[in-house]
């Protein structure tokens, strides 16, 4: 079918080889968690482990079919996050293993099918206002009445039937599809200064005004939501992307200047992140209130000390919320330094790997949706571990990969996805693996021939048939 | 738009430096300080979700164990069970979930949950295996003993238990055999499960008359009486003031220097004599002499060889020291001196200590650190750490210890310690004491002690027995009346018990046939 390739069959075997050390540190973790006295896990939890591990066994096979030449590192590292976070979940709360594997069922297949229907990233790059469109209902989702479930002081949830799920975990693989399809298109628009307010040089209104408006739109709802970790992500993750894309740094500056401002009236206005950012600045005093789950990952992250405490033998359930948004100190508590500084690498080496791609890519659009994805991957990690450490001010938002939750596993397995297919485009247009017709367009090539055939056919009867028509 | 992507990949590192620098910030720098604040129960829910180890005395009988909780919506795994409730209560002590442990429970907390570097490293071996690691610790203490000196402390009509100590040891190791404190607690009582409920049982035996939360064997200091005469008449040998051919004439009082106030005898009886005599019958005068004739320095200096002044080196927290005075207390004041070599005045002793001085006695004049402690052992019962012997002070020679020995058999024999003497012919060595707390007029308020080994040629038990002057019964007695019996009571029983497993062969031993740790003891350590 596909011409072979040495290249490409070396990456995926790397690949197939990581994903299985991965699931062998996975296994060692849930055998540790599993038995004598650190039994935390039930054993009839085996199965669903069994099953995980094979889950991402076959997202590696899937890869091999559907994107041979992409870096070989992004699936290994998301196995390793997501076993570990798989382990400790189940150690937190056992009843949690089968839903967590469904979730990782629906995960795996949604990265295949992502995989399979995008097949080249100029399927992507001509939706924008779709994109948009579909990123922004996603948005308002959880404010519609009847549907819309707030948890925890935050409006993040949709409950249809027996479904629930945060609909903002997708709206941002969409707004940044949307503004990396947009900013591709009109960059160098936007990039040259045609308007004048006074000493300011700004881009045509026309061409700056819609990125605003969708900026300003998500911003606002997230905002209203009471999501602010994801209405930080919102807004670094544009900043980041126009700047990358027009390379012009006053982007960054006037995004610097209107994220203080935007911060400031945050703070005035909402005696939430008043609350937040005292509590960052100073837990102790609110031990017994707000600040009291800050305090608990201190403590639990102190207990574990360098080598920690081993699993199954911390109390990381005394943190609240500890499976979503503080799972990272429980990973601290249980695995100690080493294993919290292992997870943390993790989240480096894929922000490395993702920005090589965007580096590697060549289109423009491919190069800023790889630096957004990659970005929203890294930053997020990065507010909810240093929220939890108490390096920024606390913002509930999910670790990737790591985090229990549904939402989240399947969105960033989609990310994936997408990060996947933008590194084997490039692999292909570099010639590093052959540049072979993708399914779809080999489906189509196929169609083309049989109606080629069926046209020399036709032909040849009418010229078998009338010598003169055919010299016609 | 690669150098931008590449700016913005070394500004991510730069935000997950930040994160690399908190987290060994947390985990490495203030790891100490968090993991110690009490508001983090981390420490010890990790204890107490675990197996601790046994606590046992020297004859087997289980003094503390964990008990799995049953109960499914239980906090905690594991809980602390006493099974003789007030018998080693102040041996033991209490490990709690909300209000620390305490004794023994403290000290070796980390060989009960298995968490030394030695049980540790052993465990390395089957860490898949799950076992259990905690560690036990082995007495050298015999409930049998314990309850016994516990009996003996009750009044033989009212049979209440009477304030008071009984220490018994081996003179020739340390080894504490028993330490009885009355009042005593029952640790179970603290232990529940409800931290309020808890506290209010502290605060209840915080507040109760005797302060039984505190061991009054070795966390408490007495006035001592007469059985202070053994280390003032030490002292006295060794400087060469007197010796065996001194006499005293037989007086009604004496007047000391500085003073125009007579001290008098027990009782205001005329007294007098041979040392031996003196000794016996427990004339005041001559000791009250002693001390003048020896002067602040010497007998100050004596004291402190005995260890006065120095916190008890046992192997419990919370021991205090004996107290006589320092020189400059009595250059002004030989009157106090005078009554202090009589063990009045400013002398107090810990009952621990008391015993201790019998034991130097007892021991050729060699004053051994006392524990309780044998062995102390993991978890599959090989030895982890034994306790070695060790010598604290050489108070007196082997001939002042031989004469103070000769002395105190002359009090078991013809003296105020005849209460004492043993049951089969063993020759007991004794000497009592009567401490007057009440000053002429007043109400008469005394300690009742008596402090002896046995037997007086080959010492194997030293005791120290007192009864606290809390009563007009008690206050109206003398050391030899009343804490004179409870020691016979108590050395019967040590030497019929050894009679017993000497007679029985040592396979199915009989409850009353407790093997001899203090035998083995010493043979392994020697008697320096």
């Amino acid at each position: 079918m596909s011409t072979p390739s040495p290249l490409a069959s070396a990456r995926r075997s790397t690949e197939l080889g990581l994903v299985v050390m991965a699931g062998a540190i996975t296994a060692a973790a849930y055998t540790v968690a599993s038995l004598g006295k650190n039994a935390e896990i039930p054993p009839i939890i085996l199965p669903f482990l069994g099953v995980t591990l094979g889950l991402l066994v076959v997202a590696s096979i899937a890869t091999r079919i559907l994107a041979r030449g992409a870096d070989p590192t992004l699936l290994p590292l998301a196995a390793l996050l997501h076993g570990i976070g798989y382990v400790m979940i189940t150690r937190l709360d056992d009843r949690l293993a089968g839903l967590q594997t469904t979730w990782t069922f629906i995960a795996i297949a949604a990265y295949v099918v992502v995989l399979f229907v995008v097949q080249r990233t100029t399927d992507l790059a001509h939706q924008t206002w779709w994109f948009f469109a579909i990123g922004a209902t996603l948005l308002v989702l959880p404010i519609v009445p009847g549907i819309g479930r707030s948890f925890g002081g935050a409006r993040i949830w949709v409950s249809i039937g027996p479904i629930n799920f945060q609909p903002g975990e997708f709206a941002k693989i969409f707004l940044a599809l949307f503004f990396a399809g947009y900013l591709a298109e009109r960059r160098e628009l936007i990039a040259t200064n045609t308007w004048r307010i006074g000493f300011l040089r700004l881009p045509e209104p026309r061409h700056l005004l819609p990125i605003v408006f969708a900026w300003g739109f998500s911003v606002v709802v997230m905002v209203g939501l009471r999501d602010l970790g994801a209405s930080l992500l919102f807004f670094a993750l544009f900043v980041v992307m126009l700047w990358v894309a027009t390379e012009r740094t006053s982007f960054l500056v006037i995004g610097v200047f209107l994220f203080a401002g935007a911060a400031y009236i945050a703070w005035r206005l909402f005696d939430n992140v008043q609350t937040r950012v005292a509590i960052w600045l100073d837990p102790w005093p609110q031990y017994e209130g707000r600040g009291y789950q800050i305090v608990q990952a201190m403590f639990a992250l102190s207990n574990g000390g360098i080598e920690g405490t081993g699993l199954g033998l911390g109390s990381p359930n005394k943190i609240p919320e500890v499976k979503n948004d503080f799972i990272f100190a429980a990973i601290g508590e249980e695995l100690g330094l080493f294993g919290a500084t292992a997870v943390l690498i993790a989240f480096v080496l894929i922000i490395g790997a993702g920005y090589r791609i965007a580096i590697r890519a060549d289109r423009p659009f491919e190069k800023i949706l790889a630096t957004g994805l990659t970005t929203i991957i890294g930053l997020q990690a990065f507010i909810i571990v240093g929220g939890v450490i108490r390096v920024v001010p606390l913002t509930g938002i999910t670790l990737p990969f790591v985090s229990y939750g549904g939402s989240s596993l399947l969105a960033n397995y989609i990310l994936l996805a997408l990060l996947m297919r933008i590194s084997d485009s490039s692999a292909r247009r570099l010639g590093e693996v052959p540049d072979d017709l993708t399914i779809g367009e080999r489906f189509e090539a196929r169609r083309a021939a049989r109606l080629a055939r069926r046209e020399a056919k036709r032909a040849g009867r009418i010229g078998r048939g009338d010598p003169a028509g055919a010299a016609r | 738009m690669n150098a931008r992507i590449r700016r913005l990949a070394v500004g991510m590192l730069v935000c997950y430096l930040a994160l690399f620098v908190q987290l060994n910030v947390l985990q490495v720098g203030r790891e100490e300080e968090l993991s110690s604040d009490p508001r983090n129960d981390r420490q010890t829910i990790r204890d107490f979700n675990r197996p601790r180890g046994e606590i046992l005395s020297a004859d087997g009988v289980v003094l503390a164990f964990s008990e799995p909780v049953t109960s499914p919506n239980a906090e905690l795994e594991y809980q602390r069970v006493y099974p003789t409730g007030a018998l080693f209560g102040n041996i033991t002590g209490y490990h709690t979930f909300n209000f620390g442990s305490t004794q023994l429970e403290r000290v070796h907390s980390d060989v009960l949950a298995g968490t030394t570097s030695a049980q540790q490293l052993k465990a390395l071996s089957n860490l898949f295996s799950g076992q259990d690691v905690s560690g036990s610790v082995v007495l050298t203490m015999r409930a049998d003993v314990q309850m016994v000196a516990r009996e003996a402390l009750k009044d033989p009509r009212t049979g209440l238990e009477r304030e008071g100590s009984v220490v018994v040891m081996d003179p020739r190791t340390g080894a504490v055999i028993a330490m009885y404190s009355s009042p005593p607690y029952d640790p179970n009582l603290v232990v529940v499960p409800s931290s309020q409920e808890a506290a209010d049982v502290l605060e209840f035996l915080n507040n109760f008359p005797g302060k039984p939360l505190l061991a009054n064997t070795y966390q408490e200091r007495y006035m001592p009486g007469s059985s202070f005469k053994v280390i003032t008449t030490g002292i006295a040998l060794e400087n060469g003031v007197v010796s065996l051919d001194r006499a005293w004439p037989s007086e009604r009082e004496w007047v000391p220097p500085q003073t125009t106030d007579p001290i008098q005898n027990y009782g205001g009886s005329s007294c007098g004599g041979s040392l031996v005599e003196v000794f016996f019958r427990s004339c005041n005068i001559p000791f009250a002499q002693m001390a003048v004739e020896l002067g602040p320095e010497r007998m100050v200096a004596g004291t402190k060889a005995w260890g006065i002044g120095e916190r008890i080196p046992i192997d419990l927290p919370g021991s205090v020291a004996s107290s006589f005075g320092e020189v400059e207390d009595f250059t002004d004041q030989l009157p106090l001196l005078a009554i202090g070599g009589f063990g009045q005045g400013n002398d107090v002793m810990v009952p621990l200590h008391m015993a201790m001085v019998a034991a130097t006695v007892a021991n050729g004049g060699v004053m051994m650190a006392p524990h309780v402690v044998d062995v102390t052992r993991y978890h599959d019962d090989t030895v982890l750490e034994r306790t070695r012997p060790q010598v604290w002070k050489t108070p007196i020679s082997p001939s002042t210890a031989a004469t103070l020995n000769t002395l105190m058999v002359g009090v078991v024999n013809r003296g105020t310690g005849r209460t004492m003497q043993l049951d089969g012919g063993i020759q007991a060595a004794a000497k009592t004491g009567t401490a007057q707390l009440n000053n002429t007029g007043e109400e008469e308020r005394s300690h009742a002690w008596i402090i002896g080994f046995a037997p007086a040629e080959a010492p194997r038990y030293a005791i120290a027995v007192m009864l606290k002057g809390t009563n007009a019964e008690i206050s109206a007695s003398t050391g030899g009346q009343l804490a004179g019996p409870i020691a016979k009571t108590v050395l019967d029983h040590l030497f019929r018990t050894e009679a017993l497993a000497a007679a029985t062969p040592p396979a199915p031993a009989a409850p009353a046939a407790p093997t001899e740790p203090t035998e083995s003891t010493s043979s392994a350590g020697g008697t320096p």
